[in-house]
């Protein structure tokens, strides 16, 4: 059983094999010439003006927390899925696991109701 | 077509003003009207402002130097009314022996700001009232004179070497404004004399 | 650090069949993977549009992905005529490049001033930075400039590491000048029709 994973290993070990050749040989190869200039931050151009911390709005944060929670429903409904036919739950079958879903995603629906109502998911 | 109708604010600009309004005559269509100096303001504010004129649209600002050495300078204003759908030229003739002074109307069109700037960049004329009148195509320090005038030779006054130095010389983030400014907070890390330079325009809200 | 800097501190190592098959190496790579540092100031750039987009298509070049920042950008185009208020800016961009940079200047404005000989426009990029390919026309048409590109390959298949001239950073010297006055002057003069434009007094 452990033979079926040698390829994955395999793979490892090339990409990981790659990824180190291609920063060493870039840094072997790479003529440095360094210039004042060269260490300020590009600004189309110009000399820099300003810092570039700025404020910007809570919305995208609550956007990118949002999407990791339900992204993290996904993540376990996908093996639920693959090994739904041969569940047995509660010894009901493929409708014990389907109930047992349906309660997972029912305790996240109630979270999603009360975001929604709050205005998380208002974007203006 | 010379003889065609013109607009009718001419007459009503004559009986108005009176002497203030010198020669006018239709050229292909438009009419055009040459104003005398120390009246244009008035004038202009009259045709915007009076119901019968409303000439609320400033198509254009700008002045021509003719090839004619004796024939004044002209600071002309194209005028549309949006509501009479009628297009006016006013001119206001500048002797060149005298002063290339003019009263700036960017409290009447706000589209003057940045025309009159071009006008004063290209020609030398200044624009009295003006909030913040200084070069706008060539840059600030821009120290060969007035390209649009016929006594400015085509290449410039200096030689190309002196003005490619000058050029690389200049500070591109030198003509920032306020807004820009303080929308980067960086209000307080320019140079000073462009910190005095902005105190003139006025400061909004936010910067203290 | 790397193997130049090894031939720079004097270590003498001369061109051997590992030197040459390294060069071929490294020059096929950085020649078919150019990431143009786009400087568009005017006409020539629409040209240089449709060479990049799919009927000529500069991908096949490796050059697709226009590396917006100068960081990482391999060749500045610059297409276009440029003016003095500009200059600074496409100065600025160049010294902010990383190594090795190449310049191909598009268009006649951009490789002599074009047309426009008058006190607003720069008489040909070559007096700001240093730059290895010119194409001619106004504006060259796609095939102009797919032909520049190529040259400019051809010239970094040419280049070998061991050669101390490459890759050396051409700043402005004290003056704040990047070619000396009197050559300034020299490449500007007027030629051709512009000898008869001659508005001035």
């Amino acid at each position: 059983m452990l033979a079926s994973y040698v390829p994955l290993l395999i793979l490892i070990a090339l990409v990981a094999i790659s990824a180190v050749a291609i920063v060493v040989l870039s840094h072997l190869f790479s003529p440095t010439r360094p210039t004042p200039v060269k260490h300020e931050p590009y600004e189309s151009g110009i000399p820099p003006l300003g810092t570039a911390r700025e404020r910007f709005d809570v919305k995208f944060y609550l956007v990118a927390v949002l999407f990791i929670v339900f992204d993290i429903e996904v993540v376990f409904m996908m093996p639920w899925a693959v090994a739904f036919r041969q569940l047995d739950i509660l010894g009901l079958g493929v409708l014990g696991g389907l109930l047992e879903m349906i309660v997972f995603v029912a305790v996240l629906l109630v979270g999603y109701v009360y975001l929604w109502k709050r205005g998380a998911l208002e974007w203006d | 077509m010379n003889g065609a109708t013109p607009n009718p604010s001419v007459a009503s600009l004559q009986a108005r003003f009176g002497a203030a309004i010198g020669r006018t005559f239709v050229s292909c269509g438009d009419t055009i009207v040459v104003v005398a100096r120390e009246r244009s303001h008035d004038v202009l504010r009259w045709l915007k402002e009076t119901p019968t004129e409303a000439y609320d649209y400033l198509t254009d600002l700008t002045a021509v130097e003719y090839r004619d050495r004796e024939h004044p300078l002209e600071v002309v204003y194209l005028l549309w009314s949006l509501s009479q759908r009628v297009l006016l030229r006013v001119k206001v003739e500048l002797p060149k022996e005298k002063l290339l002074e003019v009263d700036s109307i960017v409290d009447l069109w706000r589209a003057a700001d940045w025309l009159e700037r071009e006008v004063y960049d290209m020609f030398g004329i200044t624009f009295r009232g003006h909030p913040d009148l200084r070069r706008i195509l060539m840059w600030d320090t821009y120290a060969e004179g007035h390209p649009l005038r016929k006594d400015f030779p085509l290449r410039g006054r200096f030689s190309r070497a002196e003005q490619t130095r000058q050029a690389l010389a200049g500070a591109p983030e030198a003509n920032y404004s306020l807004e820009e400014l303080s929308i980067a907070e960086a209000y307080h890390s320019v140079p000073g004399e462009m910190r005095e330079r902005l105190g003139r325009q006025g400061r909004p809200q936010g910067v203290e | 650090m790397g193997l130049n800097s090894h031939a720079a501190a004097g270590i003498i190592m001369s061109p051997n069949w590992i030197t040459a098959r390294l060069d071929d190496l490294v020059n096929w790579s950085r020649a078919n993977s150019l990431w143009p540092a786009s400087f568009f100031p005017a006409c020539c750039a629409i040209e240089f549009m449709a060479t990049a987009a799919s009927r000529y298509d500069i991908s096949r070049f490796g050059m697709e992905r226009l590396a917006y920042s100068p960081r990482q950008a391999d060749v500045l185009i610059c297409a276009g005529r440029l003016p003095f208020k500009l200059a600074p800016v496409l100065r600025r961009i160049w010294d902010q490049m990383s190594q090795p940079k190449w310049a191909i200047s598009v268009g006649a404005c951009a490789s002599t001033g074009g047309i426009f000989d008058t006190y607003a426009m720069v008489q040909g990029i070559d007096t700001i930075i240093p730059v290895d390919v010119y194409v001619p026309g106004c504006p060259p048409r796609p095939e102009g400039i797919l032909y520049g590109i190529m040259l400019l390959q051809k010239k970094i298949k040419q280049e070998r590491f061991l050669d101390p001239a490459l890759r050396v950073e051409r700043l402005l010297d004290d003056e704040g000048m990047f070619l000396p006055p009197a050559v300034v002057d020299e490449v500007s003069e007027p030629f051709g029709n512009s000898v008869h434009q001659t508005r001035s007094g």
